[in-house]
């Protein structure tokens, strides 16, 4: 190794690999380079989460609550952003950082939702995991906006790996649109769901109306029972943590895994500053690291870094990792780092009431929802819209909290009330956004956070493309919810910001050419290539899925090629 | 699966479900008395909860789970400042139509005149969100999230297992609490 450092204790700080981030994308690669063998550090900007033991609310019942739940008005105040996401409440707030504690800088209106903790936003993502289709990762060079430099096939084998370990729920529906995975047992329709299925595919071929996919147990099999994880108990309260480790966690899951090896070491309180460049071997050498607690500066070693410190952060700390070589930041010969930052456009939503059923009921909280796979301009452009969107949908009966304006009061308005009320159905979407030069994050050059790294910028806003596909999806919910029979259709744009979606991707964009992309195909940076970026940061289009199986799948095939150009010896 | 592995899920959540039971219950009852609230206006209101969720041969009523407390707590610390005021503009109206009507005071009413007195003025036009709003949403939430609320005026399962998409709803059937 040409790199080993001189310096006193050294050799303590020196390791085979380091990644950065314990999140769902660190957790993968922290499991895939221990199991290979490496020596891997991973740094964590937060406090350690313990599985089970760092669950505080995961058992509380709603009257364990000091507030019911509810988030107290100065915990509100203090959290402008953090507020802002449907997971935030008194049973969750741990989970999210403090806004005011993590400053950043709103070029343009952007929520940027953030756990820094072991686990990162493993503990708190909505679970939900659909494998890409072909059409998703052709959609960019058909469409003339990029290039993915991998085909499905290509990450097929992959997407398998991650979901056997991982556990995902759903059903072989056999649909080019969304792949089939290695599945455990769906999910269940309740009585109205089947109802409209039904009605929505006999009215619409080619709009498939599937259950959802997760990351949770319904059925564990033996590699599960293996990492003491149990069956999912249809809690729903997944967003305090899973005593049972039944929904899939770094926590629960990927970083036990690691540990089990002897090989990992986890060091929390640790906010990386930047990525040291050796310009002697043209490679990174280690990392910068600011203690969070003390602000101490320290620095560790490694042949081989991952950054997984989440979508924006990866950019920023590639940003600020400067040097002789990368005065702009690393990787950053052309001036696109940080550029073609895209998300997901969730803005619309349909409610609408269903009659009849009134002695259909359901009983537990089911972790997912159904969905149609897009089935805008699939095989070729038919809108005047790019791209496409995913639906989600489901059925339920009303109980007091809907109700709870209803006149009356007394006996009969309690006796009414504690009943199930009329069914309802609500529609919401999940779009995919085209990746604009000029949506980007930048540092601050004037304004530094607590640890003395320059703040992020976001410039990242909506566009025409995706007004237009907001009104398709609207237009489209409304003629399927009528021909379920449904009355009181509402179409609702939230005209919520970019990034309270929570899936903010790009920026390190992955690519053939060096000169219009970041990473490569293996996700290494072009231009240093012992340092690989698999979280959302490396994506060069956003598709229509939830992103975070993708994210698994991409690091666990870049761990294999990093530990076989190891052996190499070409890293 | 086989044996060995259904003894090992069924360990799994019975060391769970054994951490639930340890924990501490009941905070709804530990509210401080709040500050600035008179002793008789608690009262008020905790009686007008229980006019709204009143004791039936199920279930006892919001006036059993300290309700009065629970709103003022809860408006004081969620809602919006000016919700205080709104809560104590709607007790004057409350009290002040009770006297109209029936020339007393609500606490001295009978349970069909309390009704009466809340069922009118529920039904009043009001300029803007109607005061009676908040301590309904209020009543509704501090009971149903209340033990006894959640357990016995509806079905509370904090570990149901697994979701049953299709089940027959029985006329004697409540909903499910959470």
């Amino acid at each position: 190794m040409t790199n080993h450092p001189t310096t006193p204790g050294a050799r303590e700080h020196t390791f085979d690999a380091i990644v950065i981030g314990s999140g769902i994308s660190g957790g993968w690669a922290a499991k895939e380079l221990c199991e290979a063998g490496l020596r891997t550090l991973v740094l964590e900007r937060g406090r350690d989460v313990k599985h089970r033991d760092d669950y505080p609310t995961a058992l509380k019942n709603p009257w364990d609550f000091s507030h019911r739940n509810k988030t107290p008005r100065a915990v509100v105040t203090a959290n402008p952003i953090a507020k802002k996401c449907y997971a935030f409440d008194e049973a969750t707030a741990h989970f999210f950082v403090k806004d005011d504690e993590h400053p950043y800088v709103q070029d343009r209106p952007f929520d940027w939702i953030r756990g820094y903790q072991v686990g990162g936003k493993s503990l708190i993502w909505a679970r939900q995991t659909q494998r890409w289709s072909r059409f998703d990762f052709e959609g960019p060079a058909r469409d003339g906006f990029g290039e993915w430099p991998i085909t499905y096939d290509e990450l097929a084998p992959w997407y398998s790996h991650v979901e056997r370990f991982a556990g995902i729920s759903g059903n072989y529906d056999g649909l080019e649109t969304l792949p089939d995975g290695e599945f455990l047992p769906a999910w269940e329709m309740n009585d109205v769901e089947k109802h409209a299925q039904g009605k929505i595919m006999g009215a619409f071929p080619g709009r498939h109306v599937i259950q959802g996919r997760c990351a949770h147990l319904t059925a564990p099999q033996p590699q599960h029972l293996a990492q003491n994880r149990g069956q999912c108990q249809a809690r729903n309260l997944c967003y305090r943590g899973c005593p049972f480790g039944a929904y899939f966690s770094s926590n629960s899951a990927t970083l036990p895994a690691a540990a089990a090896t002897g090989r990992l070491t986890l060091r929390p309180h640790s906010v990386v500053e930047s990525i040291l460049h050796d310009s002697a071997t043209g490679r990174a050498s280690g990392v910068r690291v600011i203690d969070a607690v003390t602000k101490q500066a320290t620095e560790f070693f490694a042949r081989v870094i991952f950054a997984n410190a989440s979508c924006l952060n990866t950019n920023l700390l590639l940003l600020n990792s400067t040097s002789a070589r990368f005065p702009a930041g690393l990787g950053n010969d052309h001036g696109l780092l940080g550029r073609y930052v895209a998300f997901h456009n969730y803005r619309g939503s349909l409610s609408a009431s269903v009659e009849g059923f009134e002695d259909s009921y359901y009983s537990g909280r089911r972790p997912t929802q159904l969905m149609m796979p897009n089935f805008r301009n699939v095989r070729k452009q038919e809108t005047d819209f790019q791209r496409g969107y995913m639906v989600f949908f489901g059925a339920s009966r009303a109980g007091w909290q809907q109700d709870n304006y209803s006149p009356g009061v007394g006996a009969a308005f309690k006796d009414r009330i504690t009943r199930p009320g009329p069914w309802g159905m609500y529609m919401m979407m999940q779009g995919e956004t085209v990746p604009r030069k000029e949506n980007h994050v930048r540092l601050s050059a004037d304004r530094k956070d607590a640890w003395g790294i320059p703040q992020l910028v976001t410039s990242i806003g909506y566009d025409d493309n995706d007004e237009k596909l907001l009104r398709d999806f609207l237009a489209r919910g409304q003629e399927m919810l009528e021909a379920v029979g449904a009355k009181k259709i509402t179409a609702r744009d939230s005209k919520q910001n970019p990034g309270l979606d929570i899936h903010e991707m790009g920026g390190v964009r992955m690519g053939h050419d060096p000169k219009t992309s970041l990473l490569n195909r293996w996700n290494q940076l072009h231009a240093c290539t012992n340092v690989f970026v698999t979280d959302g940061a490396c994506m060069t289009s956003t598709g229509t899925q939830n992103p975070s199986l993708t994210f698994m799948a991409l690091t666990a095939r870049a761990a294999q090629h990093a530990v076989a150009e190891l052996k190499k010896g070409n890293l | 699966m086989n044996r060995r592995e259904a003894l090992r899920q069924t360990a799994l959540a019975a060391g769970a479900a054994a951490l639930w039971a340890s924990l501490p219950a009941r905070t709804w009852a530990a509210l401080a008395a709040p500050a600035d609230w008179s002793a008789d206006d608690e009262a008020l209101l905790t009686l007008i909860g229980d006019t709204i969720i009143p004791a039936t041969a199920t279930s006892p009523g919001a006036g059993s789970v300290a309700i009065g407390r629970f709103i003022i707590t809860q408006t004081t610390d969620c809602y919006l400042l000016q919700s205080i005021d709104t809560l104590r503009h709607a007790l004057r109206e409350i009290d002040a139509a009770s006297r109209q009507r029936f020339s007393h005071p609500f606490p001295a009413l009978s349970v069909a005149e309390r009704e009466q007195v809340l069922t009118a003025y529920e039904a009043a036009p009001q300029q803007g969100a109607h005061p009676f709003r908040l301590i309904k949403e209020l009543t509704l939430l501090g009971y149903f999230t209340s033990e006894p609320g959640a357990t016995q005026a509806l079905r509370y399962d904090p570990i149901p297992g697994t979701y049953l998409g299709s089940v027959k709803l029985a006329p004697t059937d409540r909903s499910w609490a959470l």
